[in-house]
């Protein structure tokens, strides 16, 4: 993707989940959706670019919230790599275990992120962080990128975005 | 050497900025979190959330104006804007009668005054894996600073960690980088109370301490942000363990955090 596209994309991220998905928080908890967003940006684009997509997404989300500036970085861009990974291989982009794929990713950054806190502020209340906020979202967040997919890929969208992509790789 | 390094040269950057994140990341667990580029980041997210939250408010202020009478609307924000004022005045006062029925004997001592405040409109909720904050809709144009508490009637929120002229982020009681100096209401006794995402853990609280399930804690006051006797979470769990010299104790914030619309900011 060209870099326009990027930083427009990654200047909107953060309001969007902070007021645009407001409606559709249940209990407190809503999608992830630079998660999906980033997820489908490494299924279109490969490994290097969705990392680095990831690192930058992580970075401003860092920066923007309380956290420690880089700890999202690193996770983000970890999950970039792997959806990178995944979509040159190993998984069709229309295949419906794209959410479930999602969704894992949601639950793997939610436990890294808790084990890092662990380490940094000590005594983190795991179980009840797993089940009350990691694992509800991480199942939004499939959800969401499954609805997300289905409309991409009704709209012909993905196989332009993947005719680009092949094209700019020949 | 140098062809395998023009061969991986991609990968070889890749691996360079996790390390350099995870450098950062390390030297801020030293030195505390860096605070760069947090108001530019704001400035943008805070101008784009004002957008988007725009339209929601307009249509839901057109239907309170018109369906509704318009006067029985406003009379009913200025009675619900009095109404928070009030109850925080009546927990201040009642911790003021607390204070007096134990030091009735004493003179000289010093007076609480509820500060004066601002309401402001919760515009965005961030929700990044490993922090809480939102965003309100008044910043340093109308007197809110870096550092000032943000309560409602029900107790404490959090405080203000940036500021830009109409729009501030507000560090939320339950973010791991929030402290908060609190006691028990009911026995006086003091501890450190932490974020931990969903819920909030009380720190440094002696072995032998008396903490029981449902007791209320309060602001004490000692750490100059929040004014003394404003309710911050209860107590939901304690623990003791024979190895430690202190208890585990978690709480629940007395502010449900997830159906938060609207707070005041209390000025210094």
């Amino acid at each position: 993707m060209r870099p326009r596209v990027y930083l427009m994309v990654v200047l909107l991220l953060i309001p969007l989940q902070a007021s645009f998905l407001n409606p559709l928080s249940l209990g407190g908890v809503k999608p992830d959706i630079a998660l999906a967003l980033l997820y489908i940006i490494g299924l279109l684009t490969g490994p290097i670019e969705a990392s680095l997509a990831g690192m930058g997404i992580g970075l401003l989300q860092d920066i923007g919230s309380a956290g420690l500036i880089g700890s999202t970085g690193i996770t983000r861009g970890l999950i970039g790599l792997f959806a990178g990974l995944l979509g040159r291989g190993a998984i069709d982009i229309n295949s419906p275990s794209n959410s479930i794929f999602l969704a894992a990713c949601s639950l793997l950054e939610g436990i890294c992120s808790a084990l890092f806190m662990q380490v940094v502020y000590g005594s983190v209340p795991f179980g009840s962080l797993l089940i009350g906020r990691i694992l509800p979202q991480a199942i939004y967040t499939g959800l969401l990128g499954a609805v997300l997919l289905h409309f991409l890929s009704n709209k012909d969208v993905i196989s332009g975005l993947v005719r680009h992509a092949v094209q700019k790789e020949l | 050497m140098p062809g395998f390094i023009a061969k991986r040269k991609k990968v070889l950057i890749i691996l360079s900025l996790f390390l350099l994140l995870f450098w950062l990341v390390t030297l801020q667990v030293k030195n505390g979190r860096f605070a760069f580029l947090e108001k530019p980041v704001l400035a943008v997210s805070g101008f784009f959330e004002r957008i988007i939250i725009w339209p929601f408010n307009t249509v839901a202020s057109v239907g309170n104006r018109y369906v509704f009478l318009v006067r029985t609307e406003r009379a009913n924000e200025r009675l619900l804007e009095e109404n928070e004022r009030l109850r925080l005045e009546n927990g201040v006062m009642n911790e003021i009668l607390l204070e007096n029925e134990r030091l009735r004997d004493a003179l000289n001592f010093k007076r609480l005054h509820p500060p004066s405040s601002v309401m402001v409109q919760v515009i965005g909720k961030e929700s990044s894996p490993s922090s809480s904050t939102i965003t309100i809709n008044r910043g340093s144009d109308d007197g809110v600073e870096k550092g000032m508490a943000l309560i409602t009637s029900a107790g404490v929120v959090g405080r203000v960690q940036a500021t830009l002229p109409g729009t501030a982020k507000v560090i939320l009681l339950t973010d791991p980088a929030s402290t908060l100096a609190v006691r028990v209401m009911r026995n006086r006794e003091e501890g450190l109370l932490e974020g931990k995402l969903e819920s909030c853990a009380l720190k440094y609280v002696s072995y032998y301490a008396d903490i029981q399930e449902g007791d209320l804690l309060v602001t004490s006051g000692l750490d100059g942000i929040y004014p003394k006797g404003l309710a911050v979470a209860r107590v939901v769990k304690v623990t003791r363990h024979e190895a430690s010299a202190f208890q585990a104790v978690v709480a629940e914030p007395a502010v449900r955090l997830s159906r938060l619309e609207e707070a005041l900011v209390l000025l210094k």
